[in-house]
Parts: structure tokens; sequence; C-alpha cells
């Protein structure tokens, strides 16, 4: 048997590498595998003169061998083979290219598809798409006259195809991954809204929620109700990640929706444990959750607690803990029953602390925190501001630059009959001294003292703010005032700068023999004010200057 | 309210006039103008007739003109203080420190 004649100019070295070239880059650029596959094929079965052609690709999940693109008489696209079936089968098994001269002889041939078409194959010239020892499937062309350089050239062709095939896939994972990114955020931001909007600075009841990741399996909530009361929640849903914040949402507006018309927080909890079993439907998912309505009036809150840390209240420096009355939520509806019992809380002035497991078992130096670590911090974070004392808390917890392991919430309910006159963060410059005294004016007269006591306690702070922009900040700088007066009792005034710590022991009051510009401020404050004294800042960095002022 | 200096010259001296708050913010303005008007030769008279608030900082102006004034010799009186402003000029002891008149005249002549 002889060669067959020279034919086509294919064998041309250039025309070779410039289909090789076209192919690659038609497959680097491309969006649509598909319809590339398709092109690339009728390119190639015309260069090599063959009657028909296929692509086919090894789908990941079975194995199986799908026709992707064809050329030719009949239509195969989505054929489907199983592994190792055929001669594409074959080639694919052994990652070799093949030239088959007789179809109908090869013991591999499976005529099924000839019968079935009525198409007549005769000679096969199959090569893997292989790239770095990887086979994604293969490139056939069929009945043709086929010579080893085809075999080298459709190899390389396949080579370049399996590039392709891998870039393809790489882009629609990352499209993918976009798209599942892009619908968490979302789901982060709708969660963000759950969370009750901005309150009042002085609002009794606040809290602050750090989610470990975008979404979040904690909440909390806080509802001012029409007669003054406020009900408020805190939760958390076993486990992390997309389940437990739909879930975590789900309870959410539960609460929402119930606690407009639910009073004791016991029968909300029995309520939304009811909802929670009917339809959250197993999965061994639960929520640990505390209810309750304060009364700001009275000072005293009414709580149930379903599972969850036991609340703290901190009052005249001792805690009293409240523990779970039941188990968690959406477990079984026998076991929050409408009469669970729940607890009558006098705050006595001091503050109700509530919070999820992410703080007791945040790390510090590998150990956890514990109860009694974070009631270290509490009763430290209770020196400050109600208003600053979320933010500490978290301050204290969070790892530096990553997001720590587990959700944290904080939520806290203050006691606020004996609430500051004033508390203010401001930036002290000299172009706001003049709103601070009168800030501070205003105050004073509110709790009911003279106007002389007012004129003294203006002239102090206003002293105090000049020294700290001039020797603690050296310029502006942040500072936190609070004015507070017991029942009648003296003016107690606080001072909180996070410039360096001031060294007590120097400051001096001026010889009043002698006369000279500087130095007069500090006397003021001591002519004024009964007492005054400076201390390092409860809040580490910074000073504390606390002076009182008896009322007439 | 902020505070303002205002300044005239009559002719036994020059008359600084302050009115509303005197702070932090505005004693570094008050500052220049006294010792400007004290380096000018004359009397110096400081009308604080207006002033509703004055702080240490007002107040350390007033001593470094005043002790300026006194070295070259010329004369630094206060006029027509206010109730607000004689509290702390009391307060530092100044009062007994200040020649403090009534009326700016009077400070003005030395009587």
């Amino acid at each position: 048997m002889s060669e067959p004649p020279p034919r086509r100019q294919s064998g041309s070295y250039h025309r070779q590498l410039d289909l090789v070239a076209e192919m690659s880059i038609a497959f680097a650029s491309s969006h649509d595998l598909r319809e590339t596959l398709q092109r690339g094929l009728a390119k190639v079965a015309a260069f090599i003169e063959a009657e028909a052609a296929s692509f086919f690709l090894v789908d990941e999940d079975t194995g199986d061998l799908v026709c992707e693109a064809c050329v030719g008489p009949v239509d195969i696209t989505g054929v489907r083979l199983p592994p190792g079936e055929g001669i594409v089968g074959r080639v694919v098994g052994q990652n070799v290219a093949t030239i088959v001269k007789d179809a109908r002889s090869d013991p591999h041939f499976g005529a099924l598809m000839d019968g079935r078409t009525g198409f007549t194959t005769r000679t096969i010239l199959c090569a893997p798409l292989s790239v770095q020892g990887r086979c994604l499937g293969a490139i056939e062309l069929i009945n043709g006259v086929f010579r080893s350089g085809d075999r080298q050239l459709l190899r390389a062709l396949g080579a370049s195809v399996a590039l392709g095939v891998i870039n393809a896939r790489l882009a629609r994972a990352m499209v993918e991954r976009e798209r599942v990114a892009r619908e968490l955020e979302l789901a982060a931001e709708i969660q963000r809204a759950m969370l009750p909007a901005a309150l009042p600075e002085d609002f009794p009841v606040r809290g602050v929620n750090h989610p470990a990741r975008q979404v979040s399996g904690d909440f909390f909530d806080i509802l001012r109700r029409s007669d003054g009361r406020i009900a408020f929640a805190i939760g958390d849903v076993s486990g992390k990640g997309i389940n437990a914040s739909l879930l975590m949402t789900k309870t959410c507006s539960l609460f929402r929706c119930l606690a407009k018309t639910v009073e004791c927080p016991g029968r909300l909890l029995s309520a939304i444990n009811a909802e929670l079993c009917e339809t959250a439907g197993g999965g061994g998912m639960f929520v640990t959750m505390v209810a309750g309505l304060f009364d700001p009036d009275s000072g005293s809150a009414l709580i149930a607690n379903a599972g969850h840390e036991p609340p703290l209240l901190y009052r005249d420096g001792a805690f009293t803990d409240y523990p779970a009355a039941v188990p968690p939520l959406g477990i079984e509806p026998g076991l929050v029953p409408a009469d669970m019992p729940e607890t009558w809380i006098a705050l006595g002035g001091g503050c109700l602390y509530l919070f999820t497991d992410g703080l007791t078992e945040t790390r510090r130096n590998g150990r956890m925190l514990g109860e009694e670590g974070v009631r270290r911090l509490l009763a430290e974070a209770s020196d400050l501001p109600a208003g600053d004392r979320p933010a500490f808390v978290l301050g204290r917890l969070l790892p530096r630059n990553r997001a720590p392991r587990d959700d944290l919430t904080l939520l806290l309910v203050e006691d606020r009959r004996g609430r500051p006159l004033l508390a203010k963060r401001f930036t002290a410059t000299p172009a706001c001294l003049s709103e601070i005294r009168r800030l501070v004016a205003t105050a004073v007269l509110s709790g009911g003292c003279p106007p002389a006591v007012a004129a003294d306690v203006v002239l102090a702070v206003d002293e105090a703010c000049q020294n700290i922009i001039r020797h603690g900040y050296h310029g502006p700088g942040e500072v936190a005032l609070e004015i507070h007066r017991a029942e009648d009792g003296p003016l107690d005034v606080q001072l909180i700068d996070f410039a360096q710590t001031v060294d007590v022991a120097r400051i001096a009051t001026r010889c009043l023999e002698e006369v000279r510009p500087g130095g007069l401020g500090l006397h003021f404050m001591r002519s004024v004010m009964d007492e005054v004294s400076f201390l390092p800042s409860p809040a580490g960095s910074g000073n504390l200057l606390k002076m009182t002022k008896a009322v007439p | 309210m902020s505070g303002r200096i205002t300044s005239r010259k009559l002719d036994g001296g020059a008359v600084v006039r302050l009115s509303g708050e005197i702070d932090l913010q505005n004693s570094p303005d008050l500052r220049r103008e006294l010792l400007d008007r004290v380096a000018d030769g004359d009397p110096v008279v400081v009308d604080l007739a207006q002033v509703s608030y004055i702080d240490s900082s007002g107040i350390a102006c007033l001593v470094e003109a005043y002790q300026m004034a006194r070295r070259h010799g010329l004369r630094f009186a206060l006029a027509a203080v206010s109730p607000a402003a004689l509290r702390v000029l009391r307060l530092a002891r100044l009062d007994e420190v200040f020649i403090i008149r009534d009326q700016v005249a009077d400070a003005l002549k030395g009587e």
C-alpha cells in the first residue's frame, strides 16, 4: 500500500504554526467556550480536510465523555460516552493521540453511532486535550487522509484547547464567587438594617454587634413602646455562616413583630419558640435568647432567659447574674411554656449587661476570657459614660488586624434616673470653648443650682479644657465631659482626656504673690471648686480630672 | 457670643475696650493689641464694662501688658470693670495689683 499522494498545502510548517497560534489566541480571549470550540473545530476540520469533527470533554462529575461541539453531516452534540468507551475513550484514558486507518477493524470502535445516524466512519484521527498531564477530553477528526504530521498538529492544538478550557472554567468559577460575594454583601446589608436604628445619645438601652464573618448569627434589638417602656432582646444562633444568619433574621423579625403587642417577655419567647419549632425544620440549630422589658421611670426590668449566657447586673461595684430558666428556642415546642419563669430586676442605679458567648469565649494570650474576665472588663467599662462602653469593650476584645473568632454582641440597659446633667464628648479647641461654657451653664442650672454655682463650674471647666488644649495635646484633642448631681447633693464634674498621662505631683498652683501672666488656670479651678483631683484615666491612657462643688 | 476688642486714641492715651467673652480663642488678639498700645508709649486704659466672661488666658494678657507698661514707666489701668471680670480678678487677687477706676476718664487722668 502506497502513501497517499501529496495534497493540501497543510504540510507547510508555517501554516500549521499559524493555526495553533490563532486557536490559542481565540481560546485565551474566549468568553463563550462552546462557541469558540465550535468555530475552532470547523477551522481544524477544514485545515486537515476531514469530513466531520467533534470535541469531547470529560464531565467532571461522572467521568463521561460528552460531545460539546461538532461539525459535519451529523450533529452529535450532547452525546455521552461512558468512561473508556470507543476510540475517544481510549485516547483520553491513555492520553495518547492516535490514527485509525480502518475504523471498522478497530476493536474499540463503537459502530453504534454510525448505526443510529446512518453515517459511515472510515478513518479517525483523535488527540487528547491535554496539558501538564491532565486530560480534559479529546478532539476527533473523521474521514480524512491522516498522516503522522497531522497527529502532531492535533496534539499541539489539543494542548492549547485544554488551556483554553481550564481558563474558561477558572473564569466561570470566579464569576460565581463574585456572585456569591455580592449576595453575601446584600445579606449582610439586610442584617445590618435589622439592627436597631441610631438611638438618641442619652438612650438608656444600647447595643453593639460585631460579626465574625460577613453575616452574623448574633442579634440584638431595642424597641421603644408608646407607653415609654423599652423592649429589648439579645440572641445567638447556634453555628455560624449563612444558615445561622437566616435563622437569626427570622428570630429577629419575630421579636420585632411580637414585641409590639406581647408584654411579658416569657410569653414572647414561648411564641417565638413555637414558631421556630414549626418552621425551622430541625437541622439541629437553635437560638439562645433573652427578651426583656425595661421601665426607665422605675429603673426596673422584667426579663426571660432561654438558654442564654446569664445577663449581669453591675451595681455598687458588685455583679448579680440571672441564669437561664428554660432551654434554648427552636428545639421543642413544650420546652418553653407560655408561663415560663421571668425575673424582675431593680437596677437601682446600676447597669444590666447582656452579651453573647463571643465575649466569654474570646481568647486573650491564649486563654479564654471566661465569665470572670468579662466581669473584670465590664467593671472597668462602667467608669466610662454609658455611650462609650460598648465601643470600649469591643475595642478590648477585637483581635488586631483580623476578624474575631465568633460574633460579638453586647447590650446594656442603664438605670439613668440619676443620669448626668451633661455627658458629652467633644474636640477641645479654643473655638469650641464658648459652646462648652454654654452647655455647662445650661446643665448646671437645669440641675437646680444657683447662677453663682453655674458661673464657678463654667470657669473651672473652661480652665480645665484650656489646660488640656495647651499642655495635654498641645493642640485640639478629644475630651469627654460629664456632670452629675445626686439628688440635692454636690455637683460632680468629670473630664477625661486621652493625652499623655500627666505626673500629678508636678501640678502645682502658682504662688499669687508673684505677679506673672501664666499659671492662673489651676488656681482658678481650686478657688471656685471644693475639690479638684487629677487621676489616671480609667480608659488606660490619658487623665481623669474630678471636681466637686457643693450646692448651697 | 464671642468677644470684641476695639481701641481708640484719646488725649490722655489709648483706650482698649473689651466686650463679650474673652477666652483662649481671642486672647492672642487681645495680647497683641495691648502690647502694641503699650509700645506706642502712651498711657493705656482697658475698659472692661461690657465683659461678660474672662478666663485666665485673658487675665494673663492684662498682667503681661501691665508689666511691660511698668518697665516703660507708663500708666496702665483698668476701668469700669464688670462684675464678671471683677470676680475673676479677685480670684487671682489681682484686684490689689491693678489700678482700677470706675470711669474711663478717671483712669486716664490717673485719679
